[in-house]
Order: C-alpha cells, then structure tokens, then sequence
C-alpha cells in the first residue's frame, strides 16, 4: 500500500483537540466571498483567564467568537470549546456569549428577559438569578421594560443573560461600551473573580485602554492573529510602554514582512 | 425537544403582546370589524327599487299585447317602480345616462308574433348591480308571454341539500372570512415578530443557547396558536352568534353578531383553521428570510394574501377558474380551509366526512411542509 504524501499547506481537519485547552482554533478560516474575514488562525487558550482579542473594527473579532461558538460555520479549519468541535448544541449549555448588539427583546421587562434567556439553558434558580442581576445593579429594576433602560443598562442585562447559567466559556464581544467607568471596574472585578473561579473568557474590545485588565492579549488584524502574549510582554517585545503603539508596530512588522505578500492579493476588512 | 425550552419560547411570545395591546387590537378588533361591515352591506344590499319602463317600437298587434301585460305584470311587483311616460327607444336611453331608468324592456320594431325578440336595455356602468333586477323582469316576461298563448306556466320552486335556498351571500361567505383573516392576521404577525428577532439581535442569541430550531418553531406555533385561539372563537362567536340590544333611550334597538345559520361542529371548524394557522406561522417565518425591513414583509401581502383571497374560493368557486389558475389554487391552504369549513359549517359534515379528511390532511401536509421550511432557513448565515 503506497503511502500518499499529504501536501503541507492542507489543514488537517481530524486534528487531535489539545489536551487542557478550553478554547482552541486549528487554521480557522472564514470567507465572505472574496473577503477573508478569519485567514486562518491558529490558537489554544488553557482556562481560568481572561483573553483580550483586541484589533481595529472589521479586523474579524467578531466572526472569530462567531466561528467558535458556532454560529458561523467556517470555510475550513477547526474550533473546539472545551474539547467539543463547533458547532455543538449541546456544548452551547456550558457557554455563554454576550453579542455586540444588546439582543434582548425591548417589549420584554428586565426580569422577563432575564428569566427567558436563563430557562433555555435549563437555569431557574430564582435566587441566583437575583444575584446576576445585583452584580449588574439591575436589581431595582426587574419591572422595567428594557425598552425604558439606558443604552449602559441595557449593556448590562445583556451581560447578565450571557452570564446566568454559569458558563464554563464565555464569549464577551464589547462588553463595556456605554457602561460607565465605575461600573466598569465593578465588571473587570467580576470577570477576575470568574477567571480565578476556573472559568475562561474572551473578550474583545477595540479600545486599548481595557487591554491591560487582561491575562493574555491577541492582537488581531485581517482575520489574523499579529501577536499573543501577556500585555506586559507585549510591551517589551514591541520596546514601548504603550499598547497602541505596540500593536502598530506589530502591524507594520507583519505587513513589511515578506510572508504577508505571499497572499499577494490587496484585502477588505470585514466585520 | 426540550419542553422546558418550548414552554419558555411560548411564554416569552405571549408576554411580549400583552405588552403590545396595539397588536392585540388588530388581531382581534380589525377581523371582527371587517366582518360586521361585509354583513352590513351584504345584508342591506338586498332592498332595492328598480326603475324599469316598457318601450314598444313594433306596429304589430302582439307587440302591443305583449308590452301592455308586461307593464300590468311588472306594476304588480314590488321592488320595482313602472315608469309608463316613457314611449321611443331615444327617450328612454336618454333617462338611462340620466339615472332616471335602471333597466328598459324593448319590443324592437322587428317584433312579431313569429319573431318574440325582446331586448334588455341598461346602461353598462355596473354590469353587477344591474344584473341584479333581469331575474324579476324574466319573470314578469314569461307570465305575459305564457298569457297571451294561454298556456299554464310551471312554477319552479328551488330547493338545497345543505343550508336554505334562500341563503344569503353572508351565509356562504362567513365561514370563509374566518379561515382567511386568521391567516392573513397570522402570518403578518410572525412575520414582523421573527424579522425583529433577526434585525434586533435576538434570534443570534437565541441561536447561541441550546434552544433547538425545531423548538423555536413549535414554541412560536404554540405562542403565535394561543392567540390564535382566542381570535377565532371571537370571530366564530360573532359570525354564528347574535346578541339583540334592545333600544334604551335615545339609543335605537341594535345587534351585536351576525346570527349566520350553521350546523356543524365548531370544534372541527377550529381544528381546520388551527391546522391554516399553524402553516401561517411557519410561513412567516420563513418569509421573513427574504426581508429586510417590516415594509418589505408588507411587500409580501400582494404575493402570498391576495392570490389565496382572488383564487382560494373566496369569491368564485375553484371549478369556475381558467383551467391555468385552478392547479395555482389547489396548491394554496387557503383553498382548502374554505371548502372544510364550508363543508363543516354549511353542509354539517364530520371527521367520517371523506371531504373534511382531504382538506384536513392536505391542510397539516402544508403546515408541516412550511415547518420544515421555517426550521431550515432559522439559520440562514447573514453575510
């Protein structure tokens, strides 16, 4: 029996998940006709930290967490949430995932989405649920209709239907816009509190001046990861103390370098 | 299927319009003002006076005999008003333009007795309307023909298997107005309500919890059903049922309810429309795929309502439609829940009726096809 030579650049799609990682990314691909929207990334996140995906807008963030929770299906490649190929329904149980739009339903009360959102992942401990709620301070305004809430608060009980069921992975696109800054200190304080709970999160964000709550940044531009690390590593591999300037230099490097016009064709951003 | 997640979708769905009583209002105020409004013009529709004169332009004496006994048989009836002053043919064309005259009856001067050639005159305008009084002049034509040969005329008396000969357009049109406000009022719910779950950012994040899409299409049937229910048995109340007010006051005696005559058995009348209802849903929501706004769901009406409302046997019976049409509205629900319910509530029939059976399964066939089709296109990626 001849054994065929695989070609190189193909991607394996029956590689092995890594053992311990809870969100990993196997040559992730995703194109909208000519536009690669995720070109091909490679990743594996160990849990219990917090994962900052940072990048311009139309860098790709959001189709990236839309690839591994499954609700976008990729072109090719792999992404696994604990262990589990996406899409997986079932898996959906043990994930959360805060969209960018607040996607809660303004006719509906605070508590009705709340409650709604929580019951269709089986969670419908009242008690708890309350909780969820006082950690967003919403808690005096369960009657509310979300029609009637601040664009911050609103924010905040789309944070609180990602975060009721106790998801083991959560997914947190934007999560702070339009929350203020007091609040905001409260939510890192919360998400370090979940992290060290064994929890992972990624979160991605496009202002630089939340990136150093992170454990680990990427840096993402064109559908491609430029750079991982912790930010102060980051920092230092870049020789700045600021992270903007570090991610333009990481950008620059990667364009001038000569990889980067192996793919020869000029791109468009996508979302 | 998890029913604790159907149960929620179900619940969230009935929430959302108690919190929205403008919706509620339409679906179930609009139907059943629709309907009074059809039973009040059909019903007063009926009494009305024709003006009708007798122009005789023959010389000949059975010219004369026969235009003298139509007009002394058509003064005796009694809806419509004899105009004798009226004697040539130009006169009463005139009186025609004028709306003085609705219909004339011509002896043209070629009448004879050989040649009984009788014209009826009307203005053309409203070919409908004036139809409506020539079954009264033919009548009147064959006593005064049939009298001057002395010959005895049979009377003709007309009799139904279903329902009474003398039923009114209301009586036949009610069971259909049911089926089709329910579907019409349905589908344009859901699919405004599923297009706001895809342009609101809801249905991403339903689609990212472990709700399945088959229990989001049972679980808006069920929500969009529970409605659906009430509005049907308002408007089957209204349309059987007949409440008389009597007058208090300044305030004159008035009706609530149509009082139409049926025989047969609501609960199969309501699990006819449940079965269109249940397609209307899923149709919705698969409709709203192809939109982008609520105004292009609008856009749908002209497509998917009125060609059930025109061919579904709403109007004229399917049997009587260009031979290219007819296959076009045996593939419509609408078609189907027409003649059920017809067959149901005039005719009485049950579910050992063969008739009901074929409208009932073709009926769950296309809900479940439309099922089908909304749970396949939940999904659809937008790029």
């Amino acid at each position: 029996m001849a054994v065929s030579p695989t070609p190189p650049a193909a991607a394996a799609p029956a590689s092995a998940p890594t053992p311990g990682a809870a969100v990993e990314a196997v040559q992730l691909r995703k194109d909208f006709g000519p536009i690669h929207a995720v070109d091909g990334i490679d990743m594996s996140l160990p849990p219990g930290s917090i994962y900052g995906l940072l990048g311009p807008n139309g860098s790709g963030k959001t189709t990236l967490i839309r690839l591994l929770t499954g609700l976008a299906s990729a072109t090719s490649g792999t992404a696994r949430v604990l262990g589990v190929a996406m899409p997986s329904r079932t898996n959906l149980a043990r994930i959360g995932y805060m969209t960018q739009s607040d996607g809660i339903y303004p006719e509906l009360s605070v508590w009705e989405n709340l409650t709604f959102f929580a019951a269709l992942y089986g969670q419908t401990d009242k008690v708890d649920l309350l909780r969820t709620l006082e950690l967003v301070e919403l808690d005096k305004r369960t009657g509310t209709p979300a029609l009637q809430l601040s664009g911050g608060m609103r924010r905040r009980l789309s944070m609180a239907c990602a975060l009721a069921h106790h998801p083991q992975v959560i997914f947190l696109d934007e999560p702070t816009v339009g929350v203020d800054p007091a609040l905001r200190v409260q939510f890192w304080d919360h998400f370090h509190r979940l992290a060290a709970g064994g929890a992972t999160l990624v979160v991605s964000s496009h202002v630089m001046d939340e990136a150093d709550r992170c454990d680990q940044l990427l840096f993402i531009r064109d559908g491609r990861v430029l750079a991982q690390g912790t930010p102060a590593e980051l920092r230092q591999r870049a020789g700045t103390d600021n992270l903007e300037t570090a991610f333009l230099s990481f950008a620059t490097q990667i364009a001038g370098s000569p990889a980067a016009f192996a793919g020869a064709a000029p791109k468009e951003t996508a979302r | 299927m998890n029913p604790l997640r159907v149960a929620a979708v179900v619940r969230r769905i009935v929430a959302q319009f108690r919190r929205d009583p403008r919706s509620l209002a339409l679906l179930y105020i609009a139907p059943i003002a629709i309907i009074a409004l059809l039973g009040w013009v059909l019903s007063s529709s009926q009494t009305t006076t024709a003006h009708v004169a007798v122009v005789n332009e023959s010389a000949t004496p059975a010219g004369s005999v026969i235009a003298t006994r139509l007009q002394s048989v058509l003064d005796g009836q009694p809806d419509i008003v004899l105009d004798r002053s009226v004697s040539d043919d130009s006169t009463a064309r005139q009186m025609l333009k004028d709306k003085k005259l609705d219909l004339v009856v011509v002896l043209p001067s070629d009448f004879t007795a050989q040649n009984r050639k009788i014209e009826l005159l009307t203005l053309g305008l409203n070919a409908t309307g004036e139809a409506s009084v020539i079954p009264t002049v033919q009548k009147a034509l064959l006593s005064a023909v049939a009298d001057t040969a002395g010959a005895v005329l049979p009377t003709l008396e007309r009799s139904t298997v279903y329902g009474s000969p003398n039923a009114t357009t209301l009586d036949s049109l009610a069971p259909v107005v049911v089926g089709f406000f329910l579907y019409f009022f349905v589908f344009i719910l859901t699919g405004i309500s599923f297009l706001r779950e895809r342009i609101g950012g809801t249905l991403e994040r339903l689609l990212a919890t472990p709700v399945s899409r088959a229990e989001i299409v049972l679980g808006y049937s069920l929500g969009f059903g529970f409605f659906a229910t009430i509005q049907v048995a308002l408007v089957l109340a209204f349309v059987i049922g007949r409440l008389d007010v009597p007058a208090l006051g300044p305030i004159p005696a008035f009706g609530i309810g149509l009082g139409v005559h049926t025989i047969g058995n609501p609960l199969i009348a309501y699990l006819l429309v449940l079965m269109l209802g249940l397609g209307a849903v899923s149709l919705g929501i698969f409709i709203s795929t192809f939109a982008r706004t609520e105004f292009q769901i609008l856009q749908f009406i002209p497509i998917v309502i009125v060609p059930q409302g025109l061919l579904g046997g709403f109007f004229w019976p399917i049997e009587q439609l260009p031979s290219l049409l007819q296959p076009v509205a045996r593939i419509l629900p609408v078609t189907y829940a027409i003649d059920g319910l017809r067959q149901v509530m005039i005719a009485g029939a049950d579910l050992t009726s063969p008739n009901v059976l074929l409208d009932l399964g073709v009926l769950v066939g296309i809900a479940a096809v439309f099922v089908a089709l909304a749970a396949a296109t939940i999904r659809r990626e937008v790029a």
